[in-house]
């Protein structure tokens, strides 16, 4: 159809310009009226054509063409839709459509496109939680234009499956007793925490670490040998929220691992540690009950290569009850039945449902026998629908005048529950709901309120929302280039970037929590905090990058430091060396003559200086000395006594040290008894590094020593003598003369080599704090929880958008992301939304080496690119403050580095206008309350899973207000959207 | 045990059927092609590769094979050893893991970052029951412990696939049908417990709203997949009986952990002669750094064989031979089996290299691969190529994924990371026809 024709049409249809149904009342969520001809035509008529005509076509788009939404033109119409939608198009200076005439154009562009996609995969754009802004803020918050009613809101009956997180942690729970909350160290990990991804990021539950006692090799080693299993459902997640009902399904891939594994889990919540060992020996409180019988040969990276102890560290079940004996009943069957499907679903299940799983059990058992049957039908039920999906349906329920349904009882309590925790709801919820106190919004006030106020009650779902806002957690998941990651000045050996990366999520975690406790102005507080929950390597990575200046001043300092060192340490090593010089001449002085220094009773066996007996006395055979010092013994070895007497008794209550050193290579310690003047001996004396101090008892005298088991024949020297404080100290300098030899050595060869003139280190010091990490994944090189509680450096930090964790959770390889840094403040904090990048754009910046990431950054200012990028570069440059590792700097490249930008356009004009650096731009974010409903939005969206429509503007507001009216508090902001009718109604989309 | 199925193939199952059964549905080109990745840990040194005095590319006809690979010697005219790709941004030393076929970085307790080429490639090669078949050969305590481990393959970001190591659990997931005995009385147990499964799901399907039932009829068409696959591997079972490797007192109770290696190694051999799948990656050594052969005489097992230098080195000799003879009879089982106007061998390409580079704890600045097939004659054959060492093995899957059918000029590398670290674009030139 020509435009002329079309516009003819139009005209006859519609002679006054407006649409077919402008004089309606326009129902929020009502299905849209009109089809092209008689709706879309007239509106692309009125705004359209003026530009994108077949003689103008500007953006090489000609819309008159276009024609109904079909299949082969809906990317065009899915981009009309953002435009519109976004209030790009019409350009402001064009002629504006009415308010409602936009929205039912929106409407109707989503309805036909969801018809025709149907069969096609689907339509979901306008579900994307980061196109949820494509909805005015100022609808949402301010006042409503004429011509709109809105509905009693509710949210749409569904289920959700649940996350990688949720699953993983139900999961553990079967397996794993985690510690109880402790209010002492409230940062560790604690059961109702989710389960953090190990030392490499990766998402994985451990099998029995909590009982390992012992195990050979090193970090990797253990990591190959511990059984661990990695999460199985997926989550596509990059940035911003990761789990709206509508994102995933369990696919047969999925399932069939869950079940793998199900009997995996089964089987350790049987057997314990039993079910990962080859031998039961491996499982004990003293390792060396082990050594002895273990298979011979490098076990490293074995399973047989662990020490479990006896602790019970796992949940003893009804599962234990039923395989610990051989025969089986129905009713411990239907014990285990009913705990199982409780543990992964959460609620009991109904008679049938225990009936069914019962049956399929038995029917495993009749195959294949109990051992095998149990494990294979109990594996069944972590496949049932509630195990992977929690429904929302409404069952139960009457729909009132508008069609909706509360939920109630288990759908209500686990809706609850899964507002704040992963794991199954407390006895306190789980009475409620057996006792039909789950029904009303009254019910969920009560409950909500109680289990906010419960420290104990741990609530990831929180701390997730606020990953899932910020993006601060996948700084560990961005792959550096080693040689630009050594330009930043952190280190770039190994995975040393990553683990702190991994490290700087688990403290950022923490710091979140730390504002929750205190629960006022939370938003505001986490934009502005100076904080800083620190590991080691943060006093680099919250440190300053050093201007070339700077780098040679702190060269210089580093070599003088360097020579001071040197000089101390010599200092030291001659003083100790005089001190040991004086207390050798005093302790010869002591006795008045001249005597060894150590009293030996016997040398190597054949040198005793102090008595020299021909032979040895030996319970079987003879010992000749020169066999037993070249390590031969005839006789029985392994009855071997080695027996020195002295040529004179020591007598009672002398106090003696004894030292006993070996000539080889063995690791045993070496024991020996007393001999005292009856003929007995005492009890084996066990030397603590080689020397022990022994008391003569009261009564009796000694008379000698003795060494008897085989392992001693390595013994060469042993040394007795009265112990005299002259000595103790003697022995303590020589050791610390050895140390500060030791250390002056390694200064010689360091030199030249410490320091790092890169960077100006931050002071992080504070109070000892603790952040969650993984079970322990990697031997001794696994994620270890202590922190500080520090003070970022004056002026250098503000708030969570300047520490590492966020500012290398948005930067790539090379450099920093100042677009996806601008993207997340316009969506995030100032509620904007950006189209997709069209498919003809090639968004790749200039490789150019040694410039600078704002000058690379001019091909974004071309006009056609602009549009976009000016709603996100002027935000995110400021950032430029800091490098890719999140060090502060003030140049780059060697010249003062250029932090300025801009808010442009943000809705809120007392927020527009030129920013200096990144700090500042944050400080008129919080304080800005556009900022806070965008964040409240996004709250919405992640506990609703779904994104507001124009109906929740009464929620929203409700829930700002209640966030503001108590000075900022995250709990009243929670309780006004779980109490909501968004959270508690549900409609069946028909 | 049909818990493995899904363990051991990617994220769907195929539709198809064996080749030379009447719903083989190739997907590109005429030719049913197949790809085997065999991947040895702890590295693979390149004096154990090449030629001794070879240092540029040529024909390999007058060349004599290192002792470690001279099993090879009679199928010089079928194979192509590259040396020079690397895989620096893989981070391999001590393994990049799922980071070798995917060639992006990783390490132990790395997730997958993207899909790996044996998975991309089981997606677009003719469609078969098991598209992707992944295998791994351990010690044997390690593969009683953890039959399944997930180390080398990955489906996508996150998503890794785990490798069967126990024969016994893969004999009943492949012919669980025609197998006798306890095997047979598992797999009727676990059959008949699926189709419960399923059923079960199904009814909880009904009644959820319009807008769910096509994602949780995902979920429940799973289980479908599943039991479907079960009766088409039992339709085909008189088919699959030629091809079923007999079970043998090796199964349940082997001497060695080589005892398993070996049946698992029939088992994947079957599942490609049969038809079953189209990829195989056979992980020796299950991608880390440990690893036992003492069924060779290798008392020594695990980190310290990856210390030790290869060459002229008696355990890695007898390793490297074992591989070897692995690789022969792959390539005598599928020049065995007829296929159009030759064998199966004809269309098929294993890639034999290492998890690890050239060394345990190597840069990756060499990646020495060794090619056996020339793929329906898309790969050169009876030759040495040296390459400049400056194209990543992400280029070497590109061309395989090229010779498969498949449009691209990178795998898994962004430009930007292409600029640091690929200095070409497209498929390697020098090593296709």
């Amino acid at each position: 159809m020509s435009k002329l024709a079309l516009a003819l049409a139009v005209a006859v249809l519609f002679p006054l310009g407006g649409t077919a149904f402008a004089g309606d009342v326009y129902l929020p969520g009502e299905k849209p009226k009109g089809d092209f001809g008689n709706f879309a035509s007239v509106f692309l008529e009125n705004h359209c054509f003026d530009c994108h005509d077949d003689e103008t076509s500007e953006g090489n788009l000609n819309l008159l063409e276009l024609g109904k939404v079909d299949e082969t033109n809906a990317a065009v119409w899915k981009s009309i839709w953002a435009q519109v939608a976004l209030e790009e198009m019409p350009p402001k200076k064009k002629k504006q459509p009415a308010v409602v005439d936009r929205l039912r154009f929106s409407d109707w562009i989503i309805g036909e496109l969801a018809r025709e996609m149907k069969d096609k995969g689907g339509f979901h754009a306008h579900k994307d939680p980061n196109k949820g802004n494509f909805l005015n803020h100022d609808l949402l918050f301010g006042p409503l234009p004429e011509g709109i009613r809105l509905q009693p809101t509710s949210s749409p009956a569904r289920i959700w499956r649940v996350t990688p997180q949720e699953h993983i942690t139900r999961l553990n729970e079967l397996i794993n007793l985690e510690p109880a909350y402790n209010p002492e160290k409230p940062g560790l990990r604690t059961r109702g925490d989710f389960v953090p991804t190990n030392h490499g990021g990766e998402l994985k539950m451990y099998f029995g670490t909590d009982r390992i006692i012992k195990w050979e090799g090193g970090t990797v080693a253990y990591a190959t040998a511990v059984k661990s299993v990695p999460v199985v459902l997926s989550s596509a997640r990059k940035h911003g929220l990761e789990n709206y009902p509508d994102f995933y399904s369990v696919n047969s891939s999925e399932a069939t691992r869950i079940l793998d594994k199900a009997e995996d889990i089964l089987r350790f919540m049987a057997y314990g540690p039993l079910s990962l060992v080859g031998f039961p020996e491996q499982i004990t409180d003293d390792p060396k009950t082990w050594d002895k019988v273990k298979p011979k040969g490098d076990l490293r990276g074995l399973p047989t290569a662990i020490v479990y102890n006896t602790k019970v560290s796992r949940p003893i079940t009804p599962v234990y009850e039923l395989m610990k004996e051989p025969n089986f009943t129905d009713e411990n069957l239907g014990s285990a039945v009913n705990y199982v499907f409780e543990a992964v679903t959460f609620r009991p299940p109904s008679p049938k449902e225990s009936d069914e799983y019962l049956k399929i059990v038995k029917d495993s058992i009749d195959k294949v026998g109990k051992e095998n049957g149990v494990f294979m039908g109990l594996s069944a039920i972590f496949l049932d629908r509630d195990a992977l999906f929690r429904p929302e349906l409404g069952q139960g329920s009457k729909p009132d005048e508008y069609g909706r349904v509360i939920l109630r009882d288990w759908e209500l309590g686990l809706a609850l529950n899964h507002a704040l925790s992963y794991v199954r709801p407390d006895q306190e919820l789980r009475k409620a709901v057996m006792e039909g106190r789950m029904r009303t919004r009254e019910d969920v006030e009560r409950e909500l309120a109680r289990m906010l106020e419960d420290e104990g009650l741990r609530k990831p779902r929180v701390l997730r929302f606020f990953r899932d806002f910020f993006d601060y957690d996948l700084g560990g998941y961005i792959c550096k280039d080693n040689a630009a990651l050594a330009r930043t000045g952190v280190s770039s050996r190994g995975t040393s970037h990553y683990r702190a990366m991994f490290d700087a999520t688990a403290s950022t975690d923490r710091l979140i929590e730390l504002i929750l406790e205190k629960d006022k102005d939370v938003l505001k507080e986490l934009l502005t905090t100076r904080q800083v929950v620190a590991t080691g390597a943060d006093k680099s990575y919250f440190g300053k990058k050093n201007s070339k200046l700077e780098r040679d001043e702190a060269l210089q300092a580093i070599k003088k430091a360097e020579e001071e060192r040197l000089h101390d340490q010599t200092v030291a090593v001659e003083t100790i060396e005089k001190e040991i010089e004086d207390l050798e001449s005093k302790f010869h002085g002591e006795s008045g003559y001249q005597v060894p220094l150590e009293l030996l009773v016997n040398g190597s066996f054949s040198k005793v200086t102090f008595e020299e007996p021909d032979h040895w006395e030996l319970e079987k055979g003879t010992l000749n000395q020169t066999e037993l010092a070249n390590g031969k013994v005839v006789g029985e070895r392994g009855a071997v006594t080695l027996e020195q007497k002295f040529s004179k008794p020591i007598a009672s209550k002398t106090k003696l040290i004894v030292k006993a050193t070996r000539t080889d290579s063995s690791s045993n310690p070496i024991f020996f008894k007393a001999i005292w003047d009856n003929g007995s001996h005492s009890e084996r004396i066990h030397p603590t590094i080689g020397q022990v101090e022994l008391i003569v008892p009261d009564g009796k005298t000694m008379t000698g020593i003795q060494f008897n088991t085989r392992a001693n024949l390595g013994v060469s020297e042993v040394s007795l003598r009265e112990y005299t404080g002259v000595l103790k100290t003697l022995t303590q300098k020589r050791k610390s003369l050895a140390a500060a030899q030791k250390k002056l050595a390694q200064s010689k060869k360091n030199k030249g080599k410490t320091g790092n003139a890169s960077v100006t280190q931050a002071n992080l010091n504070g109070p000892r704090i603790y952040a969650r990490v993984s079970r322990r994944s990697f031997g001794n090189g696994s994620m270890k929880p202590e922190r500080t509680l520090a003070t970022a450096p004056e002026g250098q930090r503000l708030g969570l958008l300047t520490h590492p964790s966020w500012l290398v959770s948005h930067s790539d390889a090379m450099d920093n992301h100042a677009i996806l840094r601008g993207r997340w403040i316009r969506e995030k904090l100032l509620g904007g939304g950006i189209p997709d990048v069209p498919i003809t754009v090639d968004a790749m910046l200039p490789d150019e080496p040694n410039t600078s990431l704002r000058e690379r950054m001019r091909v974004t200012r071309e006009k056609y690119c602009w549009t976009c990028h000016e709603k996100m570069d002027p935000l995110g440059l400021p950032f430029e403050t800091y490098n890719h590792a999140g060090l502060f700097r003030t140049t780059e490249l060697d010249k003062p580095v250029d932090t300025s930008g801009e808010i442009i356009d943000s809705g809120d004009p007392a927020l527009d206008g030129p920013v200096a650096n990144a700090m500042e731009m944050i400080e008129k974010l919080a304080a800005s309350e556009r900022v806070e409903q965008v964040f409240v939005r996004h709250a919405f969206r992640f506990w609703m899973g779904r994104n507001e429509t124009l109906n929740d503007a009464v929620v929203l507001q409700a829930a700002h207000k209640a966030y503001r009216a108590s000075g900022g508090s995250m709990k009243a902001l929670l309780s006004s959207l779980l109490t909501s009718d968004a959270f508690l109604y549900r409609k069946v989309e028909r | 045990m049909l818990q493995g199925v899904a363990a051991g193939f990617g994220a769907a199952l195929g539709g198809g059927l064996a080749p030379g059964l009447a719903h083989a549905a190739p997907r590109v080109g005429s030719a049913p092609k197949r790809v085997i990745f065999f991947l040895q840990n702890q590295g693979f040194d390149p004096a154990t590769a090449i030629p001794a005095g070879m240092k540029n590319s040529g024909s390999l006809a007058k060349a004599k094979l290192p002792e470690p690979i001279e099993a090879l010697e009679p199928y010089k005219e079928r194979m192509q050893i590259i040396n020079g790709l690397h895989g620096t941004h893989t981070s391999p030393s001590h393994s990049p893991f799922f980071g070798a076929l995917g060639g992006y970085r990783g390490g132990d307790g790395v997730a997958p970052s993207a899909s790996t080429i044996d998975y991309e490639l089981s997606k677009v090669l003719p469609e078969t029951l098991l598209p992707h078949l992944c295998v791994g050969m351990d010690s044997i305590e390690n593969m009683k412990a953890k039959p399944t481990v997930a180390n080398l393959s990955a489906s996508g970001a996150g998503q890794p696939i785990f490798m069967h190591s126990n024969p016994n659990h893969l004999y009943e997931m492949l012919y669980g049908g025609i197998s006798e005995g306890d095997i047979r009385k598992q797999h009727e147990a676990r059959s008949g417990m699926f189709d419960r499964i399923e059923l079960l799901a199904r009814s909880k399907g009904n009644g959820l709203p319009e807008s769910d039932k096509q994602r949780y009829g995902q979920y429940v068409q799973g289980f479908n997949d599943i039991n479907v696959l079960r009766d088409r591997l039992g339709s085909v079972s008189a088919h699959l009986r030629k091809f079923a490797p007999e079970v043998d007192d090796g199964y349940a109770n082997p001497e060695y952990e080589t005892d398993w290696h070996d049946r698992i190694l029939d088992l994947g051999i079957s599942a490609l002669k049969s038809g079953i799948t189209s990829v195989l990656t056979i992980g020796s050594g299950r991608g880390e750094i440990f690893g036992a052969w003492k069924g060779l005489g290798v008392e020594q097992q695990g980190h310290n064989l990856g210390h030790m230098k290869q060459p002229n080195n008696p355990i890695w000799v007898k390793i490297r031979q074992y591989n070897s003879r692995m690789l022969v009879k792959l390539m005598e089982e599928l020049d065995s089996v007829p296929e159009g106007s030759g064998t199966m061998m004809d269309n098929t390409l294993i890639v034999y290299t290492s998890n690890n580079a050239d060394y345990q704890h190597t840069s990756g600045k060499n990646w020495p691969v060794i090619l056996l097939g020339n793929y329906d004659g898309a790969f050169k054959t009876g030759c040495f190529t040296q390459l400049d060492g400056k194209r990543p093995i992400n280029a070497l899957y590109a061309s395989i994924l090229r010779a498969s059918g498949v449009e691209c000029d990178r795998f898994n590398m962004s430009e930007q990371l292409a600029a640091k670290f690929d200095s070409g674009t497209g498929p390697l030139k020098e090593i296709l026809t």
